[in-house]
C-alpha cells in the first residue's frame, strides 16, 4: 500500500515552546490513523501542518510522495476541533461555498451538495439558514462540508467532541464507509474508546513528541504484560500446586459486582498457560480464563506517565502562542 | 486567484441578498435627505426664541430709539426714570429686560447695557447690538442731513466673478463655491465609505473568527487571499450601493422635474432667469412672477427684482462653471483615491478584526486607525477648502493616510498631474506595504484564541 501523507522529522516552535519535536508519521492509503495525546500535547499543531495551514520549522511533509504544497489542500478534507458555520447562510449555499473553496467547479459542487444532502436525508433543510436548524443537523452539515470534494485524505481533529451520541455514531459509520472507498483518515482524539474500534494504526503524542506508534493490535500485543486472569463464581484457595505452573505469582484478587471473583497472575517467560488452566479447573467452578491484553487507555496512561518530565506540556495552548 | 474570487463571491452575494441591505439601499437616501431637511428646518425655523419680549429702553433720546422698527419679537417701552424701579421690574419679571443706553451720541456700541434676569444667547445679544448700531448709524446720517432714501442709495453691493485662465489661453468662468462644495461632498463620501465598509470588513473577519469558521477556510485558502477576497467583496457591495443611489438620485431628479414641468407649478432655472430679466427691464407683465414684481411699487418691487436677479445671478454663477469643471479629472481622482484609500484602511480594519476575540476588544486598536482618517477630514474641512493650493493642503494630500480625503477636496480646483501621480504612487506603495503587513497579522490573528491581544502581540505577529 502506498503512503498518502508522510511527515519526516517535523519540528515546530512557538516562541520558546517546542510544540512538535522530530515527529515522524506515515499514513497508508485507505487506513485510519489515530493521533492520541492529552490536551495540549501538540496534536492540533501537527494536524495544522499536515493540512497546510502552517508550515513546519524544519523537517518535511510529503503528500503522495511530493513535498506538501498548498494545491494539495484540494485533495484533503479538514474538520478542525474548533469549528463553525456561517449562521446567516443557508445550508446549501454554505456547502456550495466550501465545495468551491476546495476546488470544485460550480457545477460539480452543486451535484456533490445534492448528493450528500440526499444521502443524509437533509434535502428539505437545504434552503434553511444555519441559525434555523438544530445543532445536530448543523453538526452533520459541518461533517459534510469537509467531504464534499471527495478528498483522498480526511483530517479530523477531535471529530467526536461536541457531537451527540446519535450523530457520533453516524459520523463513525461515514468514516468507515469512506475508508472502505479508499479514503485515508487521520483523526486526533484524547478519548480512547473510539480508537480501538476505528483505527488501524495509532500514534501517541506527548509533549510534542511521538512516544508510541504502530498498528493497534500489534501495539496491544506488544504491551501484553503476561498477566492472566482466572475467574470463579466463588473465592478459591490457591497454594498447593502453584509451583507446577512455572513462574507465576498471584498479584490481585477482585470481587466483581456480579459475584465473580477474578484472580490475576503475573507470569514469566517459562510460564505454561495450560498448567494454570489445569490447576484452576480443579479449584472450583471456573467461568473465565484469559490473557489480559491492556486497553489502549491503559497503554496511553502507562506511556504518558512514564515520560520523565512532569505534564507541563498540558498547559501549552493548542494554537500558536 | 480562483480562491479570492470564491471568497469575493460569498462576501458579495450574502450581503447584497440580505434584506437589510436592500431596504437600506432604498431608505438611506431618503433618511439622508430627511436628516438634512430636518437639520435645516430646525436651524432656520425653530432654533430661534420666538417669545415676545417686553423690554424697557432708556436713552437720552428715547423717542428715536422707540420710534419705529423694534427688533423682531421685542416690544419696547420707555423705562421708568429711576433706575432702581427699572431693575426691580426686571427682577420681578414684569418686563423681560432693560436696555440702558448711556452714551449721548450713541457712537460707541459698548455704551449700552442690557439688564435681564436670564442671560441672553449669543445670537440674541448680537441682534440687539446690531439693531442699536443700525440706529446709531441712522442717527449719524440724519445728523449729516441725509434723508432715508439717500441713506439706502449709499449702500453699495459688489459681486466678484472669477475666471480661470488655462494653459491654452482659454478664459473660463469658474466658481470657488461650487468647487468647494463638490470637493467636500466627494471627500465626505470617501470618509463615510471607509468607515462604514471598513468596519464591515472588520466585522466579517471577526465573525469568521468567533464562529470558528476560519480554520476550515484557511486550510484551503491562503490568509492573504481570504483577506483580499473579503476586502474586495465588501468594496463591491459599497460600489453597488453607490451605483444604486446614483441611479435612484438621477431617477428622482428626472421624475420630480418631469412632474413639475407637466403640472406647471414650478419654474425651471431658465424660466426664473427669464422672469428676472423681464421684471428688471419692465418689459414683462404677462408672466405671473414678473407681473406682481412690476405692479407693486416701492419696497416690494425692489425686493422682487432683488429676488429674481438673485436667481439669475445664481443660475449664471453655476451653469457655466458647472460645464467648465474638470469632470474627468475630478472623477478619475475620486475613483482612484477612493479605491486606494478604502483598500489601505480596510486592510487595517481586517487586521484588527482578525486579532480580537470580541467586539469590546476592538476599541483599543481602532483609535490609531480612525485618528488619521478623522484628522484628514478635519484638514479637508479647514485647510484644504480655504487654501487648496497652500503648503498644508499640499502636504496632507501627499501623506497616504490623509491623501484620499484631502486630494479629492483639492481636485476640483485643479491639481497638477505631477502632484496627483506622486500622491497616488505613495498611496499605492503604502497600500501594498500595509496589506502585506496586515496579512501577516491576519494570518496569525485568525488562529489565535484566548487572551485579549496586545500591541506587543501584534508586533510579534508582524515579524
Amino acid at each position: 500500500m502506498s503512503k498518502v501523507i508522510e511527515a519526516i522529522k517535523v519540528c515546530k516552535t512557538f516562541g520558546e515552546q517546542r510544540v512538535s519535536k522530530n515527529i515522524d508519521l506515515a499514513v497508508e492509503q485507505g487506513s485510519i490513523y489515530g493521533l492520541l495525546g492529552p490536551n495540549g500535547a501538540g496534536k492540533t499543531t501537527l494536524i495544522r501542518m499536515l493540512s497546510t495551514i502552517t508550515q513546519p520549522d524544519s523537517g518535511e511533509i510529503l503528500f503522495k510522495g511530493e513535498a506538501l504544497k498548498e494545491s494539495h489542500a484540494h485533495q484533503m478534507g479538514y474538520m478542525p476541533e474548533e469549528r463553525g458555520l456561517y449562521k446567516k447562510m443557508t445550508v446549501a449555499d454554505q456547502l456550495l461555498f466550501f465545495a468551491e473553496l476546495r476546488g470544485l467547479s460550480t457545477k460539480d459542487a452543486k451535484a456533490s451538495v445534492k448528493h450528500w444532502l440526499q444521502r443524509l436525508d437533509m434535502m428539505e433543510w437545504a434552503r434553511k439558514k444555519v441559525e434555523e436548524i438544530s445543532k445536530g443537523m448543523a453538526q452533520k452539515v459541518q461533517f459534510v462540508s469537509c467531504v464534499l470534494h471527495n478528498p483522498q485524505l480526511l483530517i479530523l481533529d477531535e471529530p467526536f467532541s461536541g457531537f451527540d451520541p446519535v450523530n457520533a455514531d453516524l459520523i463513525k459509520d461515514l468514516i468507515i464507509e469512506l475508508k472502505n472507498q479508499g479514503t485515508s483518515i487521520i483523526f486526533s482524539t484524547h478519548r480512547m474508546d473510539n480508537v480501538e474500534s476505528l483505527c488501524d494504526h495509532l500514534a501517541i503524542i506527548h509533549q510534542g513528541e511521538k512516544v508510541l506508534d504502530g498498528g493497534v493490535s500489534e501495539i496491544r500485543r506488544k504491551y501484553a504484560t503476561g498477566v492472566y486472569e482466572v475467574g470463579f463464581y466463588q473465592a478459591v484457595e490457591w497454594g498447593a500446586g502453584m509451583s507446577a505452573t512455572g513462574e507465576s505469582t498471584l498479584i490481585s484478587e477482585q470481587l466483581q459486582s456480579d459475584g465473580k471473583v477474578v484472580y490475576r497472575f503475573q507470569t514469566s517467560d517459562s510460564f505454561s498457560p495450560d498448567q494454570l488452566l489445569k490447576l484452576a479447573m480443579g479449584k472450583g467452578n471456573l467461568v473465565h480464563y484469559s490473557e489480559h491484553i491492556p486497553s489502549i487507555h491503559e497503554i496511553f496512561v502507562d506511556t504518558v506517565s512514564k515520560t520523565a518530565e512532569p505534564i507541563a506540556g498540558a498547559t501549552i495552548a493548542s494554537g500558536p502562542l | 486567484m480562483k480562491n479570492i474570487f470564491v471568497i469575493f463571491k460569498r462576501e458579495y452575494l450574502t450581503r447584497v441578498k440580505n434584506k437589510t441591505f436592500i431596504i437600506m439601499t432604498f431608505l438611506a437616501p431618503l433618511l439622508m435627505v430627511g436628516f438634512y431637511a430636518a437639520t435645516i428646518y430646525i436651524a432656520t425655523e425653530t432654533g430661534d426664541d420666538d417669545r415676545t419680549k417686553t423690554v424697557y429702553v432708556s436713552d437720552n433720546n428715547p423717542e428715536l430709539l422707540l420710534s419705529h422698527n423694534p427688533p423682531a419679537n421685542y416690544v419696547l417701552l420707555p423705562a421708568p426714570s429711576d433706575s432702581d424701579s427699572a431693575l426691580a421690574h426686571v427682577e420681578r419679571g414684569l418686563v423681560h429686560g432693560w436696555l440702558s443706553v448711556e452714551d449721548r451720541d450713541l457712537r460707541s456700541v459698548d455704551s449700552a447695557t442690557y439688564y435681564t434676569s436670564e442671560t441672553p444667547s449669543i445670537t440674541e445679544k448680537e441682534s440687539l447690538k446690531e439693531w442699536i448700531r443700525n440706529k446709531a448709524t441712522q442717527r449719524q446720517f440724519a445728523r449729516l442731513g441725509l434723508r432715508e432714501g439717500q441713506i439706502d442709495s449709499l449702500q453699495s453691493s459688489c459681486s466678484l466673478e472669477t475666471k480661470e485662465v488655462n494653459g491654452q489661453g482659454d478664459v473660463k468662468e469658474s466658481s470657488s463655491g461650487l468647487k468647494s462644495g463638490i470637493g467636500f461632498a466627494l471627500a465626505f463620501m470617501i470618509y463615510i465609505f471607509i468607515f462604514v465598509y471598513g468596519s464591515m470588513v472588520m466585522r466579517s473577519a471577526m465573525e469568521e473568527k468567533t464562529n470558528r469558521i476560519v480554520e476550515v477556510i484557511v486550510s484551503s485558502v491562503k490568509p492573504f487571499d481570504l483577506m483580499m477576497g473579503k476586502i474586495l467583496g465588501v468594496a463591491a457591495v459599497g460600489l453597488t450601493q453607490f451605483v444604486a443611489w446614483i441611479v435612484l438620485a438621477v431617477g428622482l431628479v428626472f421624475g420630480i422635474s418631469a412632474l413639475f414641468l407637466n403640472s406647471g407649478n414650478g419654474m425651471t432655472t431658465q424660466q426664473a432667469v427669464q422672469t428676472g430679466i423681464e421684471a428688471r427691464t419692465g418689459m414683462g407683465g404677462m408672466g405671473a412672477g414678473s407681473g406682481t414684481a412690476v405692479s407693486m411699487g416701492g419696497e416690494m418691487s425692489a425686493q422682487g427684482s432683488g429676488m429674481t436677479s438673485g436667481a439669475r445671478d445664481m443660475a449664471a454663477e453655476f451653469t457655466e462653471p458647472l460645464s467648465n469643471l474638470p469632470y474627468f479629472q475630478i472623477l478619475a481622482v475620486f475613483l482612484l483615491f477612493f479605491v486606494g484609500g478604502y483598500l489601505l484602511y480596510s486592510s487595517f480594519f481586517a487586521a484588527i478584526g482578525s486579532a480580537v476575540n470580541q467586539e469590546s476588544d476592538v476599541q483599543q486598536f481602532m483609535m490609531p486607525v480612525t485618528l488619521p482618517l478623522v484628522f484628514g477630514f478635519v484638514i479637508a474641512q479647514t485647510v484644504a477648502l480655504k487654501a487648496p493650493h497652500g503648503a498644508m493642503a499640499k502636504l496632507f494630500s501627499m501623506i497616504p493616510l490623509t491623501s484620499p480625503i484631502v486630494m479629492v477636496v483639492r481636485a476640483p480646483f485643479g491639481v497638477p498631474f505631477s502632484e496627483l501621480a506622486l500622491s497616488f504612487g505613495l498611496l499605492v506603495l503604502t497600500f501594498v506595504l500595509m496589506v502585506w503587513l496586515s496579512s501577516r497579522i491576519y494570518r496569525i490573528g485568525i488562529l489565535s484564541y484566548g487572551k485579549k491581544p496586545t500591541w506587543k502581540d501584534l508586533w510579534k505577529w508582524l515579524r
